[in-house]
């Protein structure tokens, strides 16, 4: 028996999303295989649905040959499945062995510490991984807290390891060591499955399954495939959306981004070097899987952040240091990536949440007082125009469907945008009808002389909206595209950090 | 197999008359559980609750010694409601309400000379700002340095309380005096009284007029706005320009301010000089008639009211039936429970789920 996990026809639905359509698939034994595909395209849902998270509608997984029917992760760890998943799940107030016992049977009453401790130095040494027992999980490196993840896996004795997207958080360097562990592994005769988007991860696997949109698209040995079959297969083909838009000759440059550097979360550079420019009449996409710098590009640009070196013009004005209040006043209008978290006010109401900038205006407050009559009157005609369904106008945000919530802040900015229109993922979620809403609205602030800038993980919403498209790589601009008939497979390698 | 299930459920909107029911369940069980107490002292819980409802409201007399004790916490409410309502966890107001307090007596010595409507807004000017230097300083610490203002709050109430000891044992007590207490402020800048005859001063005065600012300031203005809408999500709120340093120094400016209010009427409205009785707790007391109060100015109010009947009433309950008065704290304690629960039974409603199993 070769296959020691087979799949079949499992499908996955959250609401009306189908996350996992029909799906089937296979992991033979002592092999990394790699599931492959933009985000959003139901590979998480898969590893959840093995590793027991999540209970599919339909179909059948067999484990060793057994038919399997997982109500918890506890069911799956029994069989030896384990699962590393994108975000840690350490303690960091407590040490690395004590984060692995946690648990385990020899943490169950009484700490079997000196049995721990013993696994545990026989597992570095196997596994070639340096490591203090008793140091605190807060005082090691992105890194080394990986590698205490993958421990906490083999202390259980796992037969078979999902790894989600591993390599998000290391340096090339760790990354390679990531596969130098996983060859171990799989000569220990342990099975793999690593969920990435990156080729080059890819093709150091033994098989690769490529997913699109829920489905499974192949199945292939990786030595019998190219990189350009991959992409292929990844990205969509069938790209059927076009001639919304109509060609319009953009005069001119509205924003210039010249020599961008700005510092992430983690101390490194989110953005480095980049270069763009917006002209009037003009959508650009930025093509990316999120967390290659596309949020910290557009929180600069609205003034959250403040770059480390470069400059950002505004038509003739110098707006790199300019305060979020002073940038709106200049017309550039932002609709963000996360709507709940840095667009709306869950709280409050619709009439507060289309207030929110506007209220010192000095058509809505005098003197400091608002003037409620005609803040109300002009949210009403608002919640008219942009259809937003809702009880009334003081219902609380936090109460609207997803898409009226994300009409509340498309119907405030374009209404607080004059010059500049910044969007960040602004269909991520929505169903068709509202995604097809935001774009024609996009189209409409395009053709009003609109410069707009507009990150997003589909391709296809790109393609349909765009004028050009720029692929953004970890924080660098790794190519430029015309939109009008772009090259998919040099986009789709790029997005995934190839070189053409 | 028919299972009955009851599960918590978030109600949409939140009515009036399910909002009153949830209020009178919380006075209810407030009765209900300190009637248990008193009785365990060996009293007669009627009786005790008789007498003191007749100590807080029988009367001129009894009615205005309510208000008097109920004004510093009017005050010392409406800061805590300031500062909450931001999300700042200001619990700062006893330092303040003491600074207040301080800088207005300090005031009633420097403008001694001058005519009797300039010192008197002298002093008050001087007890807001009194508070609010201190809250200022501690909303600058955390938006500066990003020290949790539940700390530097809490701090700086010890270290303003030995300040007030220090002043009184040393600069500012009178030569030979034996009290650790200043000499009494002068004439005129004493509050005036409100009613003849009685203690009632123009504290109360002043505790509604900022209520009814507070009430305004929140509904209707742009800085009002602000503090709701940055406290609610400060991360929205900054990506559309509204400023958390500059929320942090305004909100705390203002709430320090009002606490300082609250020092400045009992010192020239009650006490008639600086002695370390002048917050007596009023400070935190505030933060619990807040809450009570749904953190609204009019709740703020009526919670206060609701305080100082407590404690008024309190001493005719003691004298009368025996119950000690102390039994006002636990009740005070218990009411603020009872009303943290039913403010979150308001939000929800229970309902029975059958599943088919």
């Amino acid at each position: 028996m070769l296959e020691q996990l087979q799949i079949k026809n499992l499908t996955k639905r959250f609401g009306t999303v189908i996350a996992n359509d029909r799906v089937t698939f296979d992991v033979r034994r002592g092999e990394i295989h790699c599931l492959f595909g933009e985000n959003g395209a139901g590979k998480s849902t898969l590893a959840e649905c093995i590793y027991g998270t999540y209970r599919s509608e339909s179909g059948t997984i067999c484990f060793n040959g057994e038919l399997v029917e997982f109500n918890s992760p506890r069911d799956a760890i029994q069989l030896g499945i384990g699962m590393i998943h994108q975000h840690f799940v350490l303690v960091p107030p407590l040490t690395v062995l004590e984060n692995i016992i946690v648990g385990t049977e020899d943490a169950k009453v009484l700490l079997n510490t000196q049995k721990a401790e013993n696994k545990f130095k026989e597992l570095c040494a196997r596994y070639e991984l340096k490591l203090n027992g008793h140091a605190a999980i807060w005082d090691l490196s992105v890194g080394e807290q990986q590698w205490v993840e993958i421990l906490k896996a083999l202390y259980l004795d796992v037969k078979f390891l999902i790894l989600d997207e591993p390599t998000a958080v290391l340096t090339p360097e760790e990354s390679d060591k990531l596969f130098r562990i996983l060859n171990v592994m799989k000569r220990q005769g342990i099975s793999i499955v690593l969920i990435t988007h990156k080729l080059k991860e890819v093709m150091q696997s033994d098989r690769v399954t490529v997913m699109r949109k829920g489905k499974i698209i192949n199945t292939v040995d990786t030595k019998s495939t190219t990189r350009e079959q991959l992409t292929h297969m990844m990205i969509s083909s069938e790209l059927a959306v076009q001639g919304l838009k109509k060609k319009i000759n953009s005069e001119s440059t509205v924003v210039q981004i010249k020599k961008l550097d700005v510092r992430g979360p983690r101390g490194g550079y989110a953005v480095k070097d980049l270069n763009l420019t917006l002209n009037s009449h003009e959508i650009v996409g930025i093509a990316g899987v999120a967390g290659n710098g596309q949020k910290e590009l557009f929180e600069t640009l609205v003034g959250i952040q403040s770059p480390e070196s470069g400059e950002v013009w505004l038509d003739t004005e110098d707006i790199t240091h300019w305060s979020p209040a002073e940038i709106l006043a200049a017309g550039v209008g932002h609709i963000p990536q996360d709507r709940y978290r840095e667009g709306l006010i869950g709280q409050l109401s619709i009439v507060d949440n289309l207030l929110l900038g506007m209220h010192r205006s000095p058509r809505f407050a005098q003197r400091g007082f608002l003037d409620q009559e005609r803040v109300r009157a002009f949210v009403q005609e608002q919640v008219d125009q942009f259809e937003i369904v809702a009880p009334s106008i003081d219902t609380v945000v936090g109460n609207l469907s997803g898409g009226n919530a994300q009409k509340v802040v498309l119907a405030r900015e374009l209404f607080q945008a004059s010059v500049v229109l910044l969007a960040n993922q602004p269909t991520r979620g929505l169903d068709i009808s509202i995604a097809d809403y935001v774009h024609r609205q996009l189209l409409e602030k395009r053709k009003e002389g609109y410069a707009i800038l507009l990150a997003s993980e589909e391709l296809d919403e790109l393609i349909k909206l765009s004028d050009r498209i720029v692929v953004m790589f970890k924080g660098q601009i790794a190519g430029e595209f015309v939109a009008d008939n772009p090259d998919l497979e040099q986009i789709g390698l790029l997005m995934a950090g190839g070189n053409l | 197999m028919n299972w009955a299930k009851i599960r918590l459920e978030r109600r949409d909107e939140v009515t009036w008359a399910w909002r009153l029911f949830c209020f009178l369940v919380a006075i209810l069980g407030t009765l209900l559980v300190t009637g248990v107490l008193i009785s365990t002292a060996g009293k007669e819980p009627i009786e005790a609750f008789k007498e003191l409802f007749i100590g807080a409201f029988f009367g001129i007399d009894s009615i205005v010694e309510t208000l008097v004790r109920a004004t510093p916490l009017i005050l010392t409410g409406l800061a805590a409601v300031v500062a909450f309502r931001a999300k700042i966890w200001s619990i700062g107001q006893e330092g303040q309400l003491v600074l207040g307090a301080i800088a207005a007596y300090w005031a009633s010595i420097v403008f001694e000379g001058l005519p009797r409507i300039i010192v008197l807004s002298g002093v008050i000017c001087l007890g807001f700002v009194g508070g609010a230097l201190l809250g200022v300083f501690c909303g600058w610490l955390k938006a500066r340095y990003r020290v949790d203002e539940i700390i530097s709050t809490v701090m700086f109430n010890y270290a303003i309380f030995y300040l007030l000891t220090y002043l009184l044992s040393g600069p500012w007590q009178p030569p030979g005096d034996f009290y650790v207490q200043s000499a009494p402020v002068i004439e005129k800048a004493l509050l005036p009284n409100l009613l003849q005859d009685t203690r009632l001063h123009g504290g109360l005065f002043i505790a509604i007029v900022v209520a009814i600012i507070v009430y305004i300031l929140i509904k209707r203005t742009a800085l009002g706005y602000e503090i709701r809408a940055f406290g609610s999500n400060p991360i929205a709120s900054s990506f559309k320009g509204i400023k958390p340093t500059r929320m942090l120094v305004v909100v705390m400016l203002i709430s320090g301010g009002i606490a300082g209010l609250a020092g400045t009427s009992e010192l020239l409205g009650v006490h008639g000089r600086l002695n370390t009785d002048i917050a007596a707790g009023a400070g935190y007391t505030g933060i619990i008639v807040a809450l009570i109060g749904g953190l609204t100015p009019l709740g703020t109010v009526i919670a206060a009211v609701l305080f100082g009947a407590m404690v008024n009433g309190g001493f005719m309950m003691q004298v009368v039936t025996g119950v000690p008065k102390s039994m006002v704290f636990a009740m005070q304690a218990i009411t603020l429970l009872f009303f943290l629960c039913s403010t979150l039974m308001s939000q929800y409603r229970i309902k029975r789920v059958t599943e088919d199993v």
